[in-house]
């Protein structure tokens, strides 16, 4: 039977999401004396972050001459002079420690002959800067964290459905979910929130995210009335391996893999004849999109050529690559190149944040892909996705971990809350008729992919809002098939469909308002080129009386004044 | 391309199981069966309950069973499964609690895996500079693969030692304690060794090798369990009964040619407790099960038991680097950077 501890219970510090950003939040605020739990609807280890393979960025120097502020300048010049240059510069310095860390918990990071570790190069850096295991650097990460998180005992509401921020007079008080495997709401108050939920890659159809990245953090931030930053940046990932969309590794790339157009050309050479394959991905992923447009594809892709890497460094280095490809294209890297095209893969934009990721309510945080601190700005680096999970992950869990333990008492939630969010279940799963989810979601994908995808322009946005709006409204009548408790995961998508459609609008709104061409957000027909003038600065939606509200604020600036950016 | 597939579905509040028949007419040629359950969630049937996330196999979310074999649902190719008007049946993994349809209860495998203490315990010491411990990069190969897990339970499901005895630690938590064991930084690998040497430990595997055969990743837990045997041998942990039994292999093996059954119950459960075993010995013997202990099992010829075990001495494979088997693994050895460096031999290894 249920207990009152299964319907509430509460915690200083509650960190929603338990990928590496979460886990390392989680470990921080325990480390800082806070009773800290995790609240997941998957189970750590399953979490995205095990997806990212390449591999993490710190200046430790051990394959060549680096600095914290080399790391630093690459970053503000990929970021297309949109990143805030005074959390670059913290997040390069502290990088190294956090890596060293990692190493010292038992990462399996790979070695040079010498047994310290070693540093590949990737995109958009300037030197070998790219710690890594393999090419399952973020499953590497995801273990060795989660086995840190066992050690310390902290208890993780396993496969429970955050679903909403509960805000009162106190800032937030805590945060609903829905048990999956008993079925039930779920009370969790806390003091003090992490939203450490991920990305949004999953508002696309062809994108590299899986199933689970449906931007609840960020559409529960949006909800609670909190801003999003810079939501129109979204990166697209050059090598996405046709149809499934799946990921194939920057590493490639980066040891010497090549992209050829249907006429065997290296076409790279147009457009960044200096760092060729390896210019930032927002340059690559254009200059893919240009020679499909322009009708240089085989068949909407372009060939990724590995075959020059032999048997013997393909199995060594890029063992799961060639299994991804052979599984899932039926190729042999060895023997043909892979089809591959632009997917939506990072999305820079998320809930703003300053350095030590607190939002606007000062009891709430946020960590990682769901965050924006800004640490990408314009366009994220290669590598620097895993970093920021670490550095601002412990960051947010240090600072959110203070701030509960300033508060005296015990967090509460209240059986209101509880019986709001029972009804709202129970109103979705009476419903007898409407439309199934499926048809709205995969309209939603592919609408996003056509009308937001590498190239934008402001008829398809306009087109883009309205069919946004449409959906939304015929989301309002979401049949849940599934009337059952136990373990129904026709209602936690339903629910996923709606944060999706909420953020999708934001989206599409801050990207017809940024009347620029900057990083991830390109529109050659209308404003091709960069506009510091009048778009140095962040775009911040927020949801107010109903409707979006956008408004900027300016981008910090310490060294780095704005440049021309090639490759 | 039409696939049929039979899916046992379960009712949550009885447990009752049955099959049912979902037919989907328009699939893609290389579409995974994963996709094939989204589609008839989507489609047909929204109640369908089963774990998903990743659709790349990282995740380690969707293993189940195709007609009795566990994979990942993701990285089965449908086709070759319906192949020829095939039905496959899809069933939840085996050897753990069902919830609902294709959804089992996972703790007892997390629990297992805790109880191992799954992380390591560098000493207090830090590098003198600050930075990363150094370590040689060959010797960082002894966990390559068991790094790889993904913790999707196939080798759990697969396991009959687990189905037989439910208290055996069982693949998943031992792979777990050899990347700890094995791991060069670890500094408490001999007490872990004698933790899992223990009744319910790394001799309760009964060699099977399904959970190399069936996981996903390419782990090869029984690799590793036999690694942490191998290990724990090195480290003269040899009093436990399993270790017992190994033992009295390779002597047999090399004084007689044969292995001599009737004795190895003495020299694994003592005198006393086989004594308790004679009524079951001589049903055996009446069944032509077992071999009477008279006369003495001797081998014709000694020379080639003898010489087996020369060869295996020469290659320098004590200890875990020993444990090579497969066809697979043997493809993978040749990816080791450095020879590995002889450790002195033990006893009867």
């Amino acid at each position: 039977m249920y207990g009152l501890d299964d319907v509430e219970s509460s915690h200083d510090v509650l960190v929603v999401g338990a990928g590496c950003a979460g886990m390392r939040a989680a470990i921080e605020a325990h480390d800082a004396g806070a009773d800290v739990a995790l609240v997941s609807k998957l189970h750590p280890t399953r979490s995205h972050s095990g997806a990212a393979r390449g591999g993490i960025n710190a200046a430790l120097g051990n394959a060549s001459d680096d600095s914290p502020e080399q790391h630093a300048a690459d970053t503000v010049k990929g970021s297309d002079y949109l990143g805030d240059q005074d959390a670059i510069e913290l997040f390069c310095n502290e990088a190294p420690a956090d890596i060293y860390q990692l190493e010292r918990w038992g990462a399996l990071f790979d070695r040079d002959n010498a047994g310290r570790l070693a540093q590949r190069p990737f995109g958009g850096a300037g030197t070998p800067r790219t710690v890594h295991a393999a090419d399952v650097t973020g499953h590497v990460l995801l273990q060795v964290l989660y086995e840190q998180l066992l050690k310390r005992g902290i208890r993780v509401y396993e496969e429970y459905f955050a679903r909403r921020l509960v805000i009162g007079d106190r800032g937030c008080q805590g945060v609903l979910a829905w048990d999956l495997a008993r079925g039930g709401v779920k009370a969790l108050a806390a003091k003090a929130v992490i939203l450490a939920t991920g990305g949004s890659g999953r508002v696309y159809q062809g994108s590299t995210n899986a199933h689970a990245c449906t931007a609840d953090g960020m559409a529960m931030a949006l909800r609670a009335g909190l801003p999003l930053e810079d939501l129109e940046f979204v990166q697209f990932h050059p090598t996405t391996l046709f149809p499934s969309g799946l990921l194939v590794t920057e590493a490639v790339r980066g040891e010497g893999g090549y992209l050829l157009n249907a006429d065997g050309a290296r076409f790279m050479r147009h457009y960044a004849p200096d760092a060729m394959e390896l210019a930032s991905r927002d340059v690559v992923s254009r200059a893919e999109q240009t020679e499909i447009d322009e009708g240089r594809s085989v068949g909407g892709s372009l060939l990724l050529d590995l075959r020059h890497f032999g048997p013997e460094k393909m199995r060594e280095r890029f063992h799961s690559t060639r299994d991804l490809a052979l599984t899932y294209a039926g190729i042999d890297p060895l023997k043909t190149p892979l089809p591959v095209r632009p997917g939506a893969h990072y999305h820079m934009g998320g809930v703003a944040t300053d350095k030590d990721g607190c939002t606007e309510i000062d009891n709430v945080f946020a960590a990682g892909e769901v965050a924006c601190v800004s640490l990408h700005g314009a366009n994220r680096l290669g590598g620097n996705s895993l970093m920021e999970t670490i550095v601002f992950g412990r960051r947010a869990g240090r600072a959110a971990a203070e701030q509960a333990l300033k508060r005296s008492g015990s967090a509460e939630l209240g059986l209101k809350a509880l019986a709001d969010g029972e009804r709202e279940i129970s109103k979705l799963l009476e419903r007898r008729e409407g439309e199934r989810p499926r048809a709205i979601r995969s309209e939603l994908g592919s609408s996003m992919y056509e009308n937001f995808g590498v190239f934008r322009e402001a008829a398809k946005m306009h087109r883009q809002i309205e069919l946004l709006e449409d959906l939304r409204e015929r989301y309002e009548q979401v049949l849940v098939e599934d009337k059952g408790r136990v373990w129904n995961s026709d209602l936690t998508q339903a629910l996923e469909l709606g944060f999706q459609l909420d953020l999708a609008l934001c989206m599409v709104s801050a990207g017809l308002e940024r009347r620029e061409s900057r990083g991830a957000h390109s529109r050659p027909a209308d404003y091709p080129e960069r506009d510091d003038q009048n778009f140095l600065k962040h775009s911040l939606v927020r949801w107010s009386n109903d409707w979006l509200d956008l408004s900027w604020k300016p981008v910090t600036i310490t060294k780095w004044q704005p440049q021309r950016r090639t490759y | 391309m039409q696939v049929r597939l039979q899916i046992q579905r379960s009712d949550p509040a009885t447990g009752e199981t049955r099959l049912q028949l979902y037919q989907l007419d328009h699939v893609r040629p290389a579409a995974t069966l994963l996709d094939c359950l989204e589609q008839i969630k989507d489609e047909q049937d929204g109640t369908l309950a089963f774990r998903r996330s990743c659709r790349e196999g990282i995740c380690g979310s969707c293993a189940v069973r195709v007609d009795g074999r566990t994979a990942l649902a993701c990285r089965t190719p449908v086709a070759e499964l319906v192949a020829g008007g095939r039905v496959p049946i899809v069933a939840p993994i085996g050897n753990l609690p069902l919830i609902r349809d294709l959804v089992v209860e996972m703790e007892p495998m997390w629990q297992k895996m805790r109880s191992v203490e799954p992380f390591l315990r560098p000493s207090s010491e830090l590098p003198r500079d600050g930075r990363e411990t150094v370590v040689p990069p060959a010797l960082l190969e002894a966990v390559h693969k068991e790094a790889l897990c993904i913790n999707c339970g196939a080798c759990i499901s697969e396991c009959d030692a687990l189905t037989v005895s439910p208290e055996f630690l069982g693949p998943h938590a031992l792979v777990k304690a050899w990347r700890l064991v094995g791991d060069p930084r670890e500094p408490l690998s001999k007490s872990r060794l004698k933790e899992l040497s223990r009744e319910h430990g790394i001799w309760e595997c009964t060699r099977c090798y399904l959970c190399n055969e069936r996981c996903p990743k390419d782990v090869d837990p029984r690799d590793a369990i036999a690694k942490l045997g191998a290990e724990a041998f090195a480290a003269g942990l040899t009093r436990d009964r399993g270790a017992r039994h190994a033992r009295w292999l390779i002597t047999s093996a090399r004084t007689t040619g044969w292995l001599r059954e009737s004795e190895l119950v003495v020299k694994t459960l003592g005198i006393v407790v086989s004594v308790t075993r004679i009524p079951l010995a001589l049903r055996l013997v009446r069944h032509g099960k077992a071999p009477l202990p008279l006369p003495r099992h001797k081998a014709s010829e000694l020379g080639p038991a003898r010489e087996l075990r020369r060869i295996v001495a020469e290659q320098d494979r004590r200890g875990a680097r020993g444990i090579v088997q497969g066809e697979r693994v043997l493809a993978r050895i040749e990816l080791t950077h450095a020879p590995a460096q002889p450790e002195p031999e033990t006893e009867d290894f």
